[in-house]
């Protein structure tokens, strides 16, 4: 989508222009799309429809048929009116972005983007970036996920999004675009070293040492529910196993091998590893250390790093 | 998306974004069949047959994963559909030919529709060809099948803009058929009608009523058939049914055995003088006196292949240009290709201008045939005295005698001597017969006399207008005496009844009688509900014809000129009504109207959405928090609204009690699993609390327990 690449533009001048001009057309996001951000943009359909208008007109006019001339003007009116419930569908109706929790380089992420509106809208077409999904509104909300391509690592702004519409004959074209300020964070795309360093899947890998009960949560496996307990008390409840921190190290940016990329992929898959196998670990990057720490927000905290990462050459290389 | 996916029908497009289903082939095949059905009287039976094996073929091919079809199996079809024109019409170049290429092509585009985009032009085809098919007709049941037939094909289109259901598609439609409707009455009303702009291919129409050569055996033929003449309405009085003369043709050449018409050009041309003296363009006649009564009626004339155009006795006045022809008769400009409206003063007589023709050419004979008739007259005149009067007199009454009678199935006559067969061997016979022995006899002693084809009578309708029929076709004779034409019927002498009555009042012959019309509704004229419901359906069919379809030029104008009138009547009305005068006070008042009335509009719609509102409950007490704020009892950060009221209502006085139901209400609206009906009571006992709190809040500000205590 032309415009919105161009949206992020230069500081040249003529690039400012044009940046102001687009943030003119722009609708903002989370705000309800105004009349003066929709746009209304014939198709090729439309204009056929117009010159079958036409037609018909001097058709009724040269045979002095009525009813040739009632059927060439309701077909102006229906294209009349279908222009308008085409705007309608369209005005009002809230965007919302929803960001993927997780990306990783070379593949594609799920950008979820919510619509809200009062009233029902139907066949909503959505493009950012080339992605392209469709969306209903039903009972004030409809969501969609478009499927973006990330090929690099680092901060990625994501274009801005186009709303469109052809509903309800595909005259017209209802178009808005919704300017937003989101930002994807794309870690880097993970990369199996030559030799493996973390072996997993070892004995004493698995969480044996009971350690309690706790309520049932949906998803918990069914061999980990005590059924016993069930069976006694009639309430569901999971077993709990406590796991041991299997091992403490740290992940070192110089310990690689390669350029900083390629070391910045190996780094991002033995973090994926070692929190799969439960491991407390640390991660030194040139300039950045992150403590050593586990779980869930550990594993965020370093990913999140290693896409931060500069990506100067020279860093890399020392 | 999520929610709607679940009871998705069959999408019209597929996954892949640019494929047909076959659910919306099926779609494209029903509308092609409505489409064609509005045709079918019209045209071969076999392009059902075709639209059958295309649809076909399609199934077959979706079916079995065939491939699509080639460019020489869709070269070949194209082939066979023209072969298949040329051999039943024999040509392509006429309008008949044209249209059923125009819906062969319609029927095998189906072959090759495989993306969203060909379907569209499938169905902008298919609008193209419904218009067309008013060139058939335009009758009503042609509208109501045309509007079915266009709800279908804009529901199509509604379907490949992403319709997610069929009761979505079909809501959408009426939606888009409704809201549009207004705007093309509008539209229909008063958008300017223009003449033709250029010539276009016409549709061959078979010629119904009149032939312009009357020999035995024409007229009987008509009276075979029910179709409709002409219809007309009168303004002012009507005339009574031995007034309905209808002159549509004068056939003054006599050959010896039929009596034809010889057109003003003919006539130029025999008798070596100018056009413009036998026929005379214009919106008046030339030729007659305007002085005398005058019968106003407006026409509403079917189609036909030649120009006539009846008028009730001789024509005066048109609302638009004619022919007016020397001998009182009047022709358009061109043949009517569909109904059309035709206003018209004419006298319910003779016309009294001398034909320019000359008294001679109207007494031209052949002097070698009737032998025995020539005897016969001059006997007569003889007898009488040579008095034309009392000769013309002498030969009606010899009429009534008795050995003729008025039939409609009479022997057929052969010989050169038809007058003589008819007058003296066969004596029965219909208004052909009489009309044409009457007018011999009268060229036989001398008088100028002519031959007057028309139609006589009509049916009235209960509402007033008059439908003349094909067997409402009548010739009687005209005699000019002491400078002007005379009407002698012969008919009305032998056969009083089919001038009082019409045709069917005459007993013999009966079964001559719409015998090419069967099953016309015409035959249950004695059955009373069926005589009443076909007479309110030609009402009905009358009313479409002159209101919609004969709307053209002059109706429009003079709906303008009433719009205007009207408008200038209420523009005085508010003028002589409102205080003060001059432009200025009544555009005030105008003004004042409207902006009372938009306030009314602006107080309703406020008023619907604080009902709206009224039903959310968040709403609600938002706005009580608001005003409890106010008064100085405000919440405090991060307090819940239930948390608030409770605080509060030890200081809200009498309201205290109604704070804490409002509370609890609250509290079990937005956590407590309750069933639609119970949330429906609480949520109105809520606005009842709400009022009560707000009627008996103290109005004092208040100090302590604010937000700040």
């Amino acid at each position: 989508m032309s415009v919105a690449t161009v949206a992020p533009s230069g500081p040249r001048r003529h690039g400012r222009l044009r940046h102001w001009w687009l943030r003119r057309l722009a609708a903002s996001i989370e705000t309800p799309l105004p009349q003066r951000r929709l746009f209304l943009i014939p198709t090729r359909f439309g204009l056929g429809w117009a010159v079958l208008v036409v037609v018909l007109l001097l058709f009724g006019i040269n045979y002095q048929n009525s009813l040739a001339y009632g059927l060439a003007f309701w077909l102006f009116s229906v294209g009349v009116v279908a222009l308008l419930r085409g705007w309608l569908n369209l005005l009002g109706v809230i965007p919302g972005l929803r960001l993927p929790r997780e990306a990783f380089a070379g593949g594609e992420t799920r950008l979820g983007v919510v619509l809200k509106a009062r009233r029902e809208r139907t066949a909503l077409e959505l493009q950012c970036d080339g992605a392209r999904g469709r969306v209903d509104i039903v009972d004030g909300q409809g969501d969609t996920e478009l499927a973006l391509p990330t090929p690099r690592r680092g901060v990625q702004v994501l274009p801005w999004l186009r709303l469109e519409t052809r509903w309800p004959l595909g005259l017209v074209r209802v178009v808005a675009w919704v300017r937003h300020d989101a930002e994807l964070l794309v870690w880097p795309q993970p990369r199996e070293e030559d030799e493996p360093a973390v072996h997993h899947g070892g004995v004493g890998l698995e969480a044996s040492d009971f350690a309690g009960l706790r309520r049932f949560q949906p998803g918990d496996s069914p061999g980990r529910v005590a059924w016993k307990q069930w069976s006694r008390t009639g309430v569901l409840a999971t077993k709990v196993f406590s796991v041991p921190p299997r091992q403490q190290l740290w992940l070192d940016y110089d310990a690689c091998r390669g350029d900083p990329e390629r070391r910045l992929s190996v780094l991002c898959a033995r973090v994926l590893a070692h929190h799969r196998a439960g491991d407390r670990y640390g991660l030194r990057l040139p300039g950045v250390t992150l403590a050593q720490g586990e779980g869930e927000a550990q594993r965020r905290r370093a990913l999140d790093a290693l896409a931060r990462f500069p990506a100067t050459g020279d860093k890399g290389d020392r | 998306m999520s929610v709607r996916s679940a009871r998705l029908a069959v999408p019209a497009v597929l996954a892949d974004g640019r494929g047909l289903s076959g659910g919306m082939l099926r779609q494209l095949f029903i509308g092609q069949c409505l489409v064609l059905a509005l045709h079918l009287a019209w045209m071969p039976a076999w392009l059902a047959g075709l639209a059958l094996v295309v649809a076909g073929y399609r199934f077959v091919q979706l079916r079995r994963g065939l491939p699509r079809a080639g460019i020489l199996l869709r070269l070949a079809a194209v082939g066979g559909l023209v072969l298949a024109l040329w051999l039943q019409f024999g040509t392509l170049g006429s309008m008949d030919g044209l249209v059923g290429l125009l819906l062969g092509v319609y029927l095998l585009k189906l072959l090759e529709t495989h993306d969203r985009r060909d379907a569209r032009v499938v169905v902008v085809i298919g609008l193209v060809t419904t218009a067309v098919a008013f060139l058939h007709d335009q009758g009503i049941p042609m509208a109501a099948g045309a509007l079915l037939a266009v709800a279908w094909l804009l529901q199509s289109l509604v379907w490949l803009s992403g319709a997610s259901g069929r009761r979505q598609a079909w809501r959408e439609t009426a939606w888009l058929l409704v809201l549009s409707a207004p705007l093309m009455a509008l539209l229909f009303v008063s958008f300017p009608r223009l003449g033709p702009l250029w010539s276009m291919p016409q549709m061959d129409r078979a010629a119904t009523g009149l032939t312009d050569t009357i020999s035995p055996g024409d007229i009987a033929e008509l009276s075979r058939s029910d179709a409709r003449a002409f219809r007309a309405r009168f303004e002012g009085r009507e005339p009574t049914p031995d007034e309905r003369y209808w002159r549509v043709y004068t056939l003054s050449h006599f050959d010896g055995t039929r009596w034809s018409r010889v057109t003003p050009d003919q006539l130029a041309a025999t008798l070596g003088r100018p056009v413009d003296a036998f026929v005379e363009v214009g919106t008046r006649s030339p030729w007659q006196s305007h002085e005398g009564e005058h019968f106003n009626a407006e026409l509403l004339l079917e189609p036909d292949s030649r120009p006539w155009r009846p008028s009730l006795g001789t024509p005066l006045e048109s609302d638009s240009r004619q022919r007016y022809l020397a001998d009182g008769t009047l022709e358009g400009l061109t043949p009517l290709s569909s109904r059309s409206l035709l206003k018209l003063a004419s006298s319910a007589a003779p016309p009294a201008n001398q034909d320019p023709a000359g008294a001679r050419w109207n007494r031209l004979l052949p002097d070698d045939t009737n032998p025995r008739t020539r005897a016969l007259a001059e006997r007569l005149w003889r007898e009488n005295g040579g008095d034309p009067d009392a000769y013309l007199a002498a030969m009606m009454a010899r009429f009534g005698e008795a050995p003729y009678r008025y039939t409609l199935s009479p022997p057929r006559l052969f010989g050169d001597h038809r007058v003589d067969d008819f007058l003296f061997d066969s004596q029965a016979g219909y208004c052909t017969y009489y009309a044409s022995a009457a007018a011999v006899m009268a060229r036989m002693a001398g008088i100028p006399a002519r031959v007057v084809a028309g139609f006589l009578g009509g049916e009235r309708h209960p509402d007033g207008h008059f439908t003349v029929r094909d067997y409402d076709a009548h010739a009687w004779v005209e005699v000019w005496r002491n400078g002007a034409w005379r009407r002698l019927d012969p008919t009305a002498v032998i056969a009083p009844e089919r001038i009082e009555q019409g045709p069917q009042a005459v007993d013999d012959g009966a079964e001559a009688f719409l015998a090419d019309a069967r099953f016309s509704p015409l035959h249950m004229r004695e059955v009373g509900w069926a005589n009443r419901l076909r007479l309110e359906w030609e009402r009905l069919e009358y009313r479409w014809q002159r209101g919609v379809i004969g709307y053209q030029r002059e109706s429009r104008r003079s709906l303008m000129a009433q719009l205007v009138s009207g408008w200038r009547a209420t523009w005085a009305w508010l003028e002589a009504r409102l205080p003060g005068s001059g432009v200025m006070a009544t555009a005030l008042g105008l003004m004042v109207v409207l902006v009372a009335t938009a306030g009314l509009a602006w107080l309703a719609r406020h008023g619907c959405q604080y009902r709206r509102r009224r039903r959310d409950v968040r709403w609600l007490v938002g706005r009580l928090q608001a005003r409890l704020a106010r008064r100085g009892l405000g919440a405090r950060p991060g307090e819940s609204p239930a948390a608030h009221l409770r605080r509060v209502a030890p200081w809200a006085g009498p309201a205290g009690r109604a704070l804490n139901d409002c509370a609890q209400d609250l509290e079990r609206l937005a956590y407590a699993p309750l069933e639609e009906r119970e949330r429906h009571q609480r949520r109105r006992r809520l606005a009842e609390r709400v009022a009560e709190v707000r009627r008996r809040l103290p109005r004092q500000r208040h100090g302590s327990g604010g937000a700040g205590a």
